[in-house]
């Protein structure tokens, strides 16, 4: 492959005399980055073109003197000719153009400066953009930039020269996994996590840097599993370290009985979470306070609003989630009706079809003031005795990826069943109307939810569902994982089929993993 | 200048003045990006310059050929939201 490196040109040596560059900073910050108030009025009543006055039709400025022309209109041109000043800076974008070459060139000093006053600019603006943009779903903070390889990096690609194409139908990233005697339950969680496009991509990226000394780091373990998931291996993975690992630490699961997924994807997040560093390198034991890679993605806020009915004081506490546990019709507890009032309006695309339960039902009624009844007062603050009240939760902040958990198991005191009841779950999700910032139109029963063309935050996509087959005492645990953006597979242990999107939302569902459509950089 | 770029250019300063042109430059940004259309003329790009050659294209061969592709590619629902931004912003400063 041949690389172009961007290269300067020899007449730009002409304008790089006497205090070139800080005349090139002015021009910078007065007519192409303006940063504060009075240069951006200057930019607005300037930047016209002194031959025509028209302000669009990419305007340059002259390097050597003060005009502005028309580069469309070849006003610019004229001018360079005329003057013999050969060079002028692009007033949108910052470039530099010379007519000799008759092309933008890239002098590594020109572009070293328009950097760093773009990047004044930017943090400048960025307190502007706050302060008086409501609307604004824009992040204004550092520019992105692209990727270009440090001297290391160069040196390893050498090294390194086999590379792997990813293509739309490419099925790399999909690999069986043995059944080690029951470990469905185990095999099923893996292939949700290692398809976690943010989890995959920080593994895959090296970012664990582990400071355990013995070799029972379950972090490096996922580490070492994503590389044979993503090494082009076609046979089946045996993932006997990985279970020896969680028989180590977390005891409740060892043994070769059938457990339970979900029970597994908590211990699993959990074993992650403590063997995670957070960002500061220290270890992750606070669970309010930790910014390792398992909360970034999973860690969501619950707010639980307890309400007095004789003064109306409300008292507010926010927990920590990595799933919602969701009851389900048929349990012992009674599902129907979801509130006092509550109507069938149709949310998230759904409608009640011969009354098929839809997730968006169950969210719904998760989300429901419950009416904590006289044999469970709460002591008020305000009111400072024991009174009546009603208790609510809402979401107070969404995890990037959400995992809804069906509770078809019930072990009450009387019976252990599974409860099979369909529920239907879509592709795409809207959480606002389960939102604690939805909560004040909910209460005043607004059902229905106006849509927010530039609300893209609370928008989530499915790319996993694990089913469980089978009786309580005797299961089988498969998974449905999303490969690009509309390819679904079938993961039951060592076999991978391909699935249709049909086959995945017509499934039982018992996990349902979501992940956020838009992310902002933070 | 007739009537018509008279209010171009005035609405023009007054974007430039309250900043509101720069905070519309990032949206339209975020959603060229989002809708794929960045990609798309990525890839047009590298057609141009497969097509004029490495050595011998320059930044005016691109910008010729595609700036009309561009223009017609841009979804409805960006112009649209677009122009209910700039709408909301005049009615706010209607001093104009």
């Amino acid at each position: 492959t041949k690389y172009i490196v961007p290269a300067g040109c020899p007449h730009v040596n002409g304008f790089k005399v006497d205090n070139w560059k800080q005349n090139l900073r002015v021009i910078y910050q007065c007519f192409v980055w303006s940063g504060s108030v009075e240069s951006r009025k200057r930019k607005a009543k300037s930047c016209i073109c002194h031959l025509c006055g028209a302000h669009l039709n990419r305007l340059h400025s002259c390097l050597y003197c003060v005009f502005f022309g028309c580069f469309t209109k070849k006003h610019i041109h004229e001018h360079a000719k005329n003057k013999r000043h050969n060079l002028a800076i692009d007033l949108l974008y910052g470039g530099i153009y010379c007519f000799v070459c008759q092309d933008y060139i890239y002098d590594k000093d020109m572009e070293q400066i328009a950097k760093e006053e773009q990047r004044k600019t930017l943090r400048s603006a960025l307190v502007d953009c706050f302060v008086s943009c409501g609307l604004c779903d824009a992040g204004v903070g550092e520019k992105y930039s692209t990727w270009e390889p440090t001297k290391r990096e160069l040196e390893l690609l050498r090294h390194n020269p086999k590379r792997r194409r990813i293509t739309t139908n490419c099925t790399i990233g999909l690999r069986g996994l043995i059944n080690l005697g029951n470990t469905c339950f185990m095999n099923c969680i893996v292939q949700a996590l290692t398809h976690t496009p943010l989890l995959r991509d920080f593994f895959l990226s090296d970012r664990h840097k582990c400071e355990m000394q013995s070799n029972s780091c379950l972090v490096c373990e996922m580490s070492q599993l994503f590389q044979e998931f993503y090494s082009g291996h076609r046979s089946p993975h045996i993932p006997f370290r990985l279970l020896h690992l969680v028989w180590t630490h977390a005891r409740h699961l060892a043994g070769y009985e059938q457990q339970d997924a979900h029970e597994f994807l908590i211990a699993a997040l959990d074993v992650l979470h403590r063997h995670c560093k957070d960002d500061n390198g220290k270890k992750a034991n606070n669970p309010n306070n930790c910014s390792c890679i398992i909360d970034q993605i999973f860690t969501g806020g619950l707010q639980s609003d307890v309400t007095c009915q004789v003064c109306h004081g409300v008292s507010t506490t926010i927990d920590p989630f990595w799933d919602i546990s969701l009851d389900l019709p048929g349990s012992s507890t009674p599902f129907w009706p979801l509130s006092p009032g509550g109507d069938g309006s149709t949310l998230n695309g759904e409608s009640h079809l011969s009354g098929a339960t839809t997730l968006t039902d169950c969210l719904r009624r998760f989300t429901r003031p419950e009416h904590l009844g006289s044999s469970a007062k709460i002591k008020c603050s305000g009111c400072h005795s024991y009174q009546e009240s009603t208790k609510q939760l809402t979401m107070k902040k969404l995890p990037i990826v959400a995992c809804f958990h069906l509770k078809r198991f019930e072990h009450s005191a009387k019976l252990r069943r599974k409860i099979t009841t369909y529920v239907s779950f879509p592709l795409e999700l809207d959480m606002t109307p389960f939102m604690a910032s939805s909560k004040e139109s909910r209460m005043n029963g607004q059902y229905q939810q106006s849509v927010d063309v530039f609300n893209n935050d609370n928008k989530y996509s499915l790319f996993a569902v694990v089913n469980h087959q089978g009786t309580l005492e005797s299961g089988h645990y498969t998974t449905f994982i999303r490969q690009h953006k509309d390819q679904w597979f079938k993961c039951d242990d060592a076999i991978i089929t391909k699935a249709s999107i049909k086959d995945v939302l017509d499934s039982e569902g018992y996990l349902l993993f979501y992940h956020k459509q838009f992310l902002e950089y933070e | 200048m007739n009537k018509d770029s008279q209010m171009r250019a005035a609405i023009n300063q007054k974007l430039i003045e309250m900043g509101e042109r720069e905070r519309l430059k990032e949206l339209l940004r975020a959603k060229l990006v989002e809708c794929g259309w960045k990609d798309q003329m990525k890839a047009q790009c590298k057609d141009v310059i497969r097509e004029k050659g490495l050595e011998h294209v320059t930044v005016e061969d691109l910008v010729v050929e595609i700036t009309p592709k561009g223009r017609a590619l841009v979804p409805d629902s960006v112009k649209k939201e677009l122009l209910q931004r700039i709408r909301a912003f005049l009615a706010q400063h209607s001093t104009l």
